[in-house]
């Protein structure tokens, strides 16, 4: 397959941390506008190859294109943020001494560069797009509290707020419903699949009942490397992967 | 340490042994020799002259007596009996003497003697025949300082007594000085070509400065001679400069020693536990202060043990500072974890209790420490003389280096505290019991600092300002090397060591130091981890 | 119009300590001139002196703050922006004291006659210029700090990193300042000051004008802070402090920010040093002793770090100490200020105004339980410092 015409592009990606690799020969493809769901068990290497996209750590071999010609090992963490990827943490980090609504601010797309930070002046736009999210993430009750005293759920909804008010084309999304209710969890799965309508995600989860709900294709990581690709039916009947979750 | 000093008395016999093998001297009888004597009031300078020759060859040591005072107009003779005497004017009369036995005899009338003359030709022999005559004398000590006199007037005249004076000459590095001090008279006479060009190869086998002063003024004399020199002085220069590499990498160890002595504790502390100490340097100084307390009591009350007060120092400084290091980590530092700038502070602020403690305890003047006999002295190495205490510091830090990586690598101690590192909650799930491991770490740290602050006290002013001088220091050493890696701590110290040591000659100790600080804040910014950086995410947090 | 557009950069709290600054910018100079000696509310010079060194150390101790309470990075260096800015003062009035020197050299400075030099160093000229010397007490700092930060912040160096090589940078400044050839007086430094802009800088009324002078830059500081920490740019500083690579995966060019913020520090500092020296009428290379800009630290943990007006508070009380204990029991005040830092790190980690501030809410939260509805958490004025957390 060719990098062009893709939105996400890894081949033969491998990288190795002190002689252990945590990625081995990896080759993932994302076309533009889909959901991908990466599952795998702990240690498999799903919070490494976010950060292989996301420019935190360099591969030592291999290729990782955007938009089918933007090589990303070249670029640093904030070039590739403004190219539109934005990413939600495994662990919940939100700017815990900044309000809801700052940390909106914060995340909210429009120039980076600190001199029209220290003259900016919130646009109505701005301000209508922060009330849109608000309303979205269901914490325009909260807009004045700080984030550090927000619940566990909270902010992973606070976050992926700010991934929206980030505006990208590609999001991913690190174990979004980790400490969520099953309630909560549904909705999550709801306001995946609505963003889903208008940008490409890759979420990783554990959960397989949250996997079901995404009703998307699947990508299984083992040590490091894909186990299985396809339907969530068809990968979890697979019987390597039946092993890798069930031998340990 | 008996033992050394078992050594150096053997060495001297030895040498006093030698000495009396090789005395030179060959006396003659008065009888033989009056003759001689009384010849030098001859009725003219010929026979004066070889009057002198007559007694230069008897090579008795009297001789070069009678000669100086000869030439000093010293020596008279009586008209009546012509006898010869050593006379002095006193009043009317001379103060006789008999220049041979030293006997006093009757004075003389001024009237009644006459002064033997001397022109200049005559006294330039008897210089040169002094001379000699010192080079054949039976004090070791003189025939070298006759060599060196000869070496530095390079007179063409004294190589036949050079000549003499060699082939009777047992002492071997006499003898080369002879050598020497011929080729370079050699140099400087009439010689043939070949004969000089053997000179040079002579004269730069020795002294490598002494004989750049010999051959420099040769170097532009044109023919083969000047080409000789040339290549001879090249070489020499080679040499030197050679050696200087050698003594500024010996200065520079030393250096980098007492920087690892310093810095090897807060890898520790800093490395393996991520813990800022600013009171580093209070434990090495306080390790110092030690080392004080025991040699007072050593003077006190037992002075012969002096030669050992170090070795007592060591284990006593480990425990004080180690146990000062316990108390602070239990104390203070245990509340902080995971707050490294907080650390900073707080540490700093015991680092100022410690040392106003010290101030109020001892005074703010420097205290003496004393170092035993076995540190002291020098000895030679090549063309460069190092001194016994530099050689010790490498030796010392190397071992405590050694010791510390067996403790890290072999003990339960050094297990736990490398699981810790790794990763802290895993440990204390496995029944590690993770604060004991820290306090017993910065225990270990703050011991070695203090065993460190032993061996400064011998090299450094005792006060209790010692440990600030230390700390920005060993912070660099430990982050230039790499932190969490103790071999990168030996590697860092060693090169910042030996860096200043190289820089120090064209830039000074000061601007030495400067560039140094300055390429290491450069080189941070190239690889924030150090030299021998960690990967991973345990370094991260 | 000036005061809404005043009043949406600068907090309550930051707008009562400009006032008070400007306040006591005109009243304690008119009580020092004004007022006969023997009235109680008359403040001798000395004080005045003494005062305007207290505010100059909080103006330090503001920099000090943006940099360290509002972006996390602690520098153990500032006290070399502020010599330099010291250094860069002294020079100018060096240059006042003309053929008045003890060698009566017209151009030369003593030191430089006892040196032996024959000409002026190249980098003296133009310091006899009042606004050129002016230029240089921001433009010296200001590109030592961008040349400094920008090597630092590009390759990521942070946290007791970062530390560490500010206070060797101002070590090594410390050595070099100390030689004869660098040509800046050596270990004895620059003094003998005989005027400043043509007054003689002994008199009164001078030193009261230098008070003034730096009771109003402090309020400008404080503006300055309070601007930037309200603006966006603010609310990215904290963002960092927090949570830094989380602000990369933003978009943010984080080196940036901060290189922004450590550059005005650093000039903000400068100007501190130069307010200073003509005050204390000395400058040599103890300035530049690590200790030195430790103890700034200190100052500002103690006052609260995070806070504008904190840092004020800690510079004024803890050097009222010093000056209080060095006279009076000379060895006690290393124990109390090594106590102080430990003391204020283990038990006042948010200073006193965070003392204050958790105070309050607590109140507030007391208060609103009564009324038995669920309180908004809303802290604007509160510190809240969470351990920096690294982003996964
Ligand atoms: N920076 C790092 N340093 C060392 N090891 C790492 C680093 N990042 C990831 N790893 C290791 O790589 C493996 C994959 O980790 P990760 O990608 O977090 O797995 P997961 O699939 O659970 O998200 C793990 O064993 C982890 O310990
Ligand atoms: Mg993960």
């Amino acid at each position: 397959m060719k990098a062009q015409d893709t939105l996400l592009y890894l081949d033969g990606v491998s990288v190795s941390f002190d002689g252990f690799r945590a990625i081995n020969n990896l080759s993932l493809v994302l076309q533009a506008g889909e959901m991908r769901a990466i599952i795998g068990p702990n240690g498999a290497g799903k919070t490494t190859m976010m950060d292989i996209i996301t420019g935190k750590t360099k591969p030592d071999a291999g290729d990782v294109y955007f938009n089918g010609e933007v090589d990303l090992t070249r670029h640093d963490e904030a070039e590739i943020a403004l190219l539109g990827i934005g990413r939600k943490f495994q662990k919940p980090t939100v700017f815990e001494s900044h309000t809801v609504e700052d940390n909106l601010v914060l995340a909210l797309s429009g120039p980076r560069s600190a001199f029209s930070a220290l003259f900016h002046k919130q646009s109505a736009n701005e301000a209508e797009r922060i009330e849109d999210i608000l309303y979205t993430i269901r914490l325009n009750g909260k807009r004045d509290w700080l984030a550090a005293n927000l619940s566990h759920g909270q902010k992973q909804w606070l976050e992926i707020g700010m991934l929206l008010a980030q505006d990208p084309k590609l999001l991913l999304v690190d174990e979004p419903v980790a400490g969520m209710t099953d309630a909560e969890t549904a909705e999550t799965a709801k306001l995946l699949r609505e963003i889903a309508k208008t940008r490409s995600v890759l979420v990783v989860e554990h959960d397989m009942h949250f996997v079901r709900e995404l009703d998307v294709k699947v990508t299984c990581l083992h040590e490091g490397s894909v186990l299985a690709e396809g339907s969530l039916d068809f990968v979890s009947n697979d019987q390597r992967v039946i092993e890798v979750y069930l031998g340990r | 340490m008996r033992l050394n000093r078992l050594l150096s008395v053997f060495i001297l016999m030895l040498g006093f042994c030698c000495h009396i093998a090789q005395s030179n001297a060959q006396t003659v009888d008065d009888a033989t020799l009056r003759p001689l004597v009384q010849a030098l009031a001859g009725d003219n300078f010929e026979n004066t002259t070889k009057a002198i020759s007559d007694l230069v060859k008897t090579g008795d040591p009297r001789v070069s007596k009678i000669l100086d005072a000869l030439s000093a107009g010293d020596l008279y003779v009586a008209k009546a009996d012509k006898t010869v005497f050593l006379g002095k004017r006193d009043g009317s009369d001379y103060a006789a003497t008999d220049p041979l036995t030293g006997t006093k005899l009757d004075p003389v009338p001024r009237s009644s003697a006459e002064k033997i003359k001397v022109n200049n030709r005559l006294r330039r022999d008897i210089a040169a025949a002094i001379g000699g005559l010192t080079l054949m004398s039976d004090n070791i000590a003189e025939r070298r300082s006759a060599a060196e006199a000869i070496l530095k007037t390079r007179d063409p005249e004294s190589i036949p007594l050079l000549d003499q004076a060699i082939a009777a000459e047992k002492d071997a590095g006499v003898k080369v000085l002879m050598q020497q001090a011929k080729a370079a008279a050699v140099l400087n006479s009439d010689a043939a070509d070949d004969v000089k060009i053997a000179a040079i190869t002579e004269v730069s086998a020795g002294n490598s400065r002494d004989a750049l002063g010999l051959l420099t003024p040769l170097e532009n004399v044109q023919g083969p001679v000047g080409e000789a020199a040339k290549a001879a002085i090249d070489s020499i220069n080679t040499k030197l400069a050679f050696w200087n590499a050698i003594q500024n990498v010996v200065y520079g160890l030393s250096l980098g020693s007492v920087l690892l002595l310093a810095a090897i504790g807060l890898a520790i502390t800093f490395g393996v536990m991520g813990v800022i100490n600013m009171a580093h340097g209070e434990m090495v100084m306080i390790g110092a202060y030690t080392t004080f307390v025991v040699q007072q009591i050593i003077r006190t009350s037992a002075p012969g043990l002096f030669d050992y007060s170090l070795l007592i120092a060591l284990p006593a400084a480990f425990l004080v500072s180690g146990g000062i290091g316990v108390v602070i980590e239990r104390g203070i530092i245990r509340f902080l974890y995971g707050r490294p700038l907080e650390t900073l502070l707080a540490t700093w602020g015991i680092s100022l209790v410690l040392q106003q403690a010290i101030r109020s305890w001892f005074g703010a003047s420097n205290v003496q420490v004393g170092n035993p006999s076995w540190m002291a002295g020098s000895f030679d190495l090549g063309l460069i003389t190092l001194t016994w205490s530099r050689l010790w510091i490498i030796v010392f830090a190397l071992s405590v280096f050694a010791i510390l990586q067996l403790v890290l690598k072999k003990t339960m101690l050094g297990l736990r505290m490398r699981a810790v590192t790794q990763n802290r909650r895993m440990a204390s799930s496995m029944g590690i019991r993770t604060p004991w491991v820290d306090a017993l770490t910065f225990g270990l740290g703050s011991g070695i600092a203090g065993i460190a602050g032993v061996a400064l006290s011998q090299i450094d002013n005792v006060s209790p300002n010692l440990g600030q001088g230390y700390i920005i220091d060993s912070f660099m050493v430990v982050v230039f090397g790499g932190v969490g890696n103790l071999w990168g701590t030996l590697v860092g110290a060693m090169s910042l060591g030996i860096a200043n040591k190289f820089l120090e000659p064209f830039a000074g100790a000061v601007l030495g130091k400067i560039v140094v600080l300055v390429l290491i804040i450069l080189f941070i910014q190239k690889r924030p981890r150090g030299l021998f950086a960690l990967k991973g995410r345990a370094i991260e947090a | 119009m000036i005061t809404q557009w005043f009043f949406t950069h600068v907090d309550r709290r930051g707008g009562i300590a400009i006032a008070l600054l400007v306040a006591i910018a005109f009243l304690v100079p008119l009580s020092n001139l004004l007022l006969p000696e023997t009235s109680p509310l008359h403040i001798p010079t000395y004080l005045v002196s003494l005062i305007g060194k207290y505010l100059t150390y909080a103006l330090l101790a503001v920099a000090l703050d943006l940099v360290w309470g509002f972006c996390g990075i602690l520098s153990l260096g500032h006290g070399a922006f502020f010599a330099l800015g010291g250094y860069a003062m002294g020079m100018y009035l060096m240059r006042q004291i003309g053929p008045r020197g003890v060698y009566a050299d017209p151009v030369l400075p003593d030191f430089m006659v006892f040196l032996n030099w024959k000409e002026l160093p190249w980098f003296w000229h133009g310091f006899d210029n009042f606004w050129f010397a002016a230029l240089m007490v921001v433009l010296v700092p200001g590109a030592l700090a961008f040349g400094f930060g920008w090597l630092a912040f590009r390759s990521r160096v942070t946290g007791v990193y970062l530390s560490i090589i500010t206070q060797a940078l101002t070590y090594a400044l410390l050595l070099a300042f100390f030689r004869n050839d660098m040509g800046f007086g050596g270990n004895n430094g620059l003094t003998d000051f005989k005027d400043i802009l043509g007054f003689n800088i002994q008199a009164g009324t001078t030193r009261s004008m230098l008070f003034a002078a730096t009771a109003l830059f402090l309020a400008l500081a404080v503006f300055v802070s309070s601007f930037i920490i309200r603006s966006k740019l603010g609310k990215v500083l904290v963002g960092v402090r927090d949570a830094e690579s989380r602000m990369r995966f933003l978009g943010y060019r984080v080196d940036r920010y901060k290189l922004f913020v450590w550059t005005i520090s650093a000039m903000m500092a400068g100007i501190a040093g130069a307010l200073y020296v003509p005050q204390v009428g000395i400058i040599n290379p103890s300035e530049f002793e690590p200790a030195n800009s430790i103890e700034a630290v200190i100052w500002v943990a103690v006052g609260g770090r995070g806070t504008i007006i904190g840092p004020i508070i800690g510079a004024v009380l803890v050097n009222f100490g010093k000056t209080y204990f060095t006279a009076a029991f000379p060895e006690i005040w290393l124990f109390a200020l090594g106590a102080l830092f430990i003391i204020v790190t283990l038990f006042l980690p948010k200073g006193i105004l965070g003392l204050y501030g958790s105070w309050r809410t607590k109140l507030a939260d007391r208060a609103a339980r009564k009324k038995d509805s669920a309180p908004p958490p809303v802290a604007a004025e509160n510190v809240h410092l969470p351990e920096p957390q690294a982003a996964e």
